[in-house]
């Protein structure tokens, strides 16, 4: 190795010692300024061994969201200055336009205005409307993102909680079994969501197998990956197949946790398998089910590797996250990023908040009755 | 074991009854359902390996060959050279330094930072220590998005990019509140009359976390080290945004780069599958050595979440 190539670490790594010892720093200040300042000894000490993440939070956290939120109201494009547009970028995204179909077979294109173009076409009987937009592929991109999340994480929930369940019947090589599963998971997402695009590729090994039905049934094999009806399901079978192992292991130590005194409660009262099911099993695993609920929303609407590999077709659009990144580091339209980035955000905050306030009605938590 | 007894009791028994009938059908539809869900698994998994290890006329044969023949490892090797023809900087041992590089620094940085912090969290008690708490937790539910596009503008202010430092040092600021979550629930298991001890001795706080923390919190640091390492080893977005000269790419941008150039018309599945084996296998071999860490780590944050 010559210095060319130790070149481009060595700063980097001086950079690193140097942000470390600045911390250091930092860090002996404010527990100095705050015992000077008469704050216990206890109080002080706490307050600095969390500086490193209150610093990283003010900067990466709070300075980036707040500018993010400025830059949402500007147009930016690197060149010159942010200039300030107010709401434009907003109502560009919410200018939606619905026009009446005269037949159903009259072209979007010809009954919407000017510069819109489809989202969602709906034909009732000869006729019907079509919803356009001027920023048709956030629409189509939101569309698919949320058809993608209502899909995966209930058929994820309920997989992985099948798995559990199989796996928590005392089966033999438990560990075997958890060990087998949770693979998936920690394959690196970039080759999985690569060997999904070859299985499921038109001379690919899905394809393959089901040629024997395809001439059974007299149809083509279908190009999962080019047909926009069918290209949802690659990353549906990709999201599972990375899912439902990994939630089944967390799912699994949820149903260890539950007390043999309860099953055998409900033994002594007669209860059949199905009432165990429902009375105990599912009360008692309903705060692992709430995690699951909650981070896999989450990540369901914020998919980027896979939207990275593999091209959608226009028509269906593609995954908010990669829509929101080509549009700032592509097309450099660093504003319009930002107002699609905070409609996002509000999104999320808005499911989360929603399976929060329904979580008292389904989740049990055990220590909350001992409380009262 | 409970198991190994039910059994031994079955077979003692010549006449099986009815419901140890129904007990023997049920144990094997379950065993049945466990190999399905092994072969889903396992299936795509093989078949990652088994392209990877064939030639350019095996890939589109019509009868499925699960084990090439002949197989070629030499892929593994190509693979590279076909990556060099584009640019001859892109070596297998320069993008392998590169993604351990940025893989080890920020994971040293995480482990660092987050078991300081969650120190502080756990043990001391001050004013708004809960509400802070409470912060760090949502900053998970923020989409990285929503900072990306101001935080590349800061770096492009400060002039780093295309270098390593917006992947390494920030993770020293504890930037995964999951971890901080975990060391903080594994702190707070740890009895109080430990520390009241050293402290009596004398010992700062610096002593306590050094000689008495850390060794108490070795398993659950080692978890977090498996989890840290895999999820900077996968990363893709950070690279993919902050790195622009291929001879500076990690290896899963590296991976991209070749799907992008070499690949785009005639997709070269056997090399493409070489590479994703080549950069799953650390994280399997890891996996295998450090499983039990590996889930515990992740029930502790799913159990008392």
């Amino acid at each position: 190795m010559n210095l060319g190539v130790l070149g481009t670490y060595l700063p980097t790594l001086a950079r690193y010692v140097a942000v470390m010892v600045g911390i250091a720093v930092i860090m002996l200040i404010a527990y100095r300024v705050q015992r000077f300042l008469g704050v216990k000894q206890e109080a002080a000490t706490g307050r600095t061994l969390i500086m490193p993440w209150l610093i990283g939070f003010l900067i990466f956290n709070v300075f980036t969201i707040g500018s993010s939120l400025y830059l949402s109201f500007t147009e930016y494009n690197l060149f010159r200055a942010p200039e300030w547009v107010g709401f434009d970028n907003f109502s560009e995204i919410f200018d939606l336009q619905i026009a009446p179909l005269e037949s159903a077979a009259q072209r979007s294109s010809d009954a919407l205005p000017p510069r819109y173009d489809e989202v969602q076409r709906v034909t009732l009987g000869d006729g019907g409307f079509v919803i356009g937009a001027r920023m048709e592929e956030f629409w189509r991109s939101l569309r698919l993102t949320l058809l993608y999340a209502v899909l995966t994480v209930p058929l994820g929930i309920v997989a992985s909680l099948g798995v559990a369940l199989l796996l928590n019947q005392k089966v033999r090589l438990l560990g075997f079994w958890r060990v087998l599963y949770y693979m998936p998971a920690i394959l690196p997402s970039i080759a999985t969501i690569l060997l999904w695009r070859w299985i499921f590729s038109g001379s690919g090994l899905l394809n393959g197998l089901f040629a024997p039905f395809y001439r059974a049934a007299g149809i083509a094999a279908p190009s999962w990956l080019t047909n926009p009806d069918l290209v949802l399901i690659v990353f549906v079978v990709f999201s599972l197949w990375g899912v439902f192992g990994a939630n089944s292991v967390i799912l699994l130590a949820g149903l260890k946790g539950i007390p043999q005194e309860l099953y055998e409660a409900a033994d002594i009262d007669g209860a059949d398998e199905w009432a165990k099911f429902r009375n105990v099993t599912l009360p008692m695993l309903s705060p692992s089910l709430f995690y699951n609920l909650v981070t896999s929303t989450i990540a369901a609407l914020q998919v980027f590797e896979a939207a990275a590999f593999i091209d959608i077709p226009d028509s269906v659009g593609t995954f908010l996250n990669w829509l929101i990144y080509q549009e700032a580091f592509n097309f450099r339209n660093m504003g319009m990023a930002s107002a699609m980035a905070w409609i996002m955000l509000l999104l999320i905050l808005a499911l989360t908040a929603l399976v929060f306030r329904s979580s008292s009605a389904w989740v049990f938590y055990q220590g909350a009755k001992d409380a009262n | 074991m409970t198991t190994a007894t039910a059994r031994q009791r079955d077979s003692l028994i010549e006449q099986p009854q009815p419901s140890q009938r129904r007990f023997q059908i049920r144990r094997i539809i379950i065993y049945a359902l466990l190999l399905l869900g092994a072969a889903i698994v396992l299936i795509p998994f093989l078949w990652m390996i088994s392209t990877s290890l064939k030639t350019e006329d095996q890939l589109f044969t019509r009868q499925i060959q699960l084990i090439p023949n002949p197989a070629v490892p030499m892929n593994y090797v190509r693979v590279w050279e076909q990556l060099q023809s584009i640019n001859p900087n892109m070596t297998f041992w320069r993008i392998l330094g590169n993604t351990l590089f940025i893989t080890l620094l920020a994971m040293f940085g995480e482990i660092l930072s987050a078991s300081i912090v969650a120190y502080g969290f756990s043990r001391f008690n001050f004013r708004g220590r809960n509400l802070l708490f409470a912060l760090m937790l949502a900053t998970v539910m923020i989409p990285g998005i929503v900072t990306r596009v101001p935080g590349f503008l800061v770096w492009r202010q400060l002039g780093l990019l295309d270098t390593y430092d917006p992947l390494t040092w920030p993770s020293l600021f504890a930037w995964g509140p999951l971890y901080v979550f975990l060391l903080r629930q594994f702190f707070l298991s740890i009895p109080r009359e430990i520390e009241e001890a050293a402290i009596m001795d004398g010992a700062n706080v610096i002593q306590i976390y050094v000689y008495i923390m850390i060794p108490l919190i070795k398993p659950i640091l080692l978890a977090i080290g498996v989890l840290a390492f895999q999820a900077n080893w996968n990363n893709f977005q950070g690279p993919l945004l902050y790195l622009s000269t291929p001879e500076k790419f990690p290896l899963a941008v590296a991976l991209r780069f070749f799907d992008q150039s070499l690949s785009k018309e005639a997709p070269q599945w056997h090399y493409m599958m070489a590479m994703a084996t080549m950069m799953a296998l650390p994280i399997l071999i890891i996996y295998f050595l450090a499983q039990k860490q590996f889930l515990e780590g992740i029930n502790v944050g799913a159990v008392k979440g």
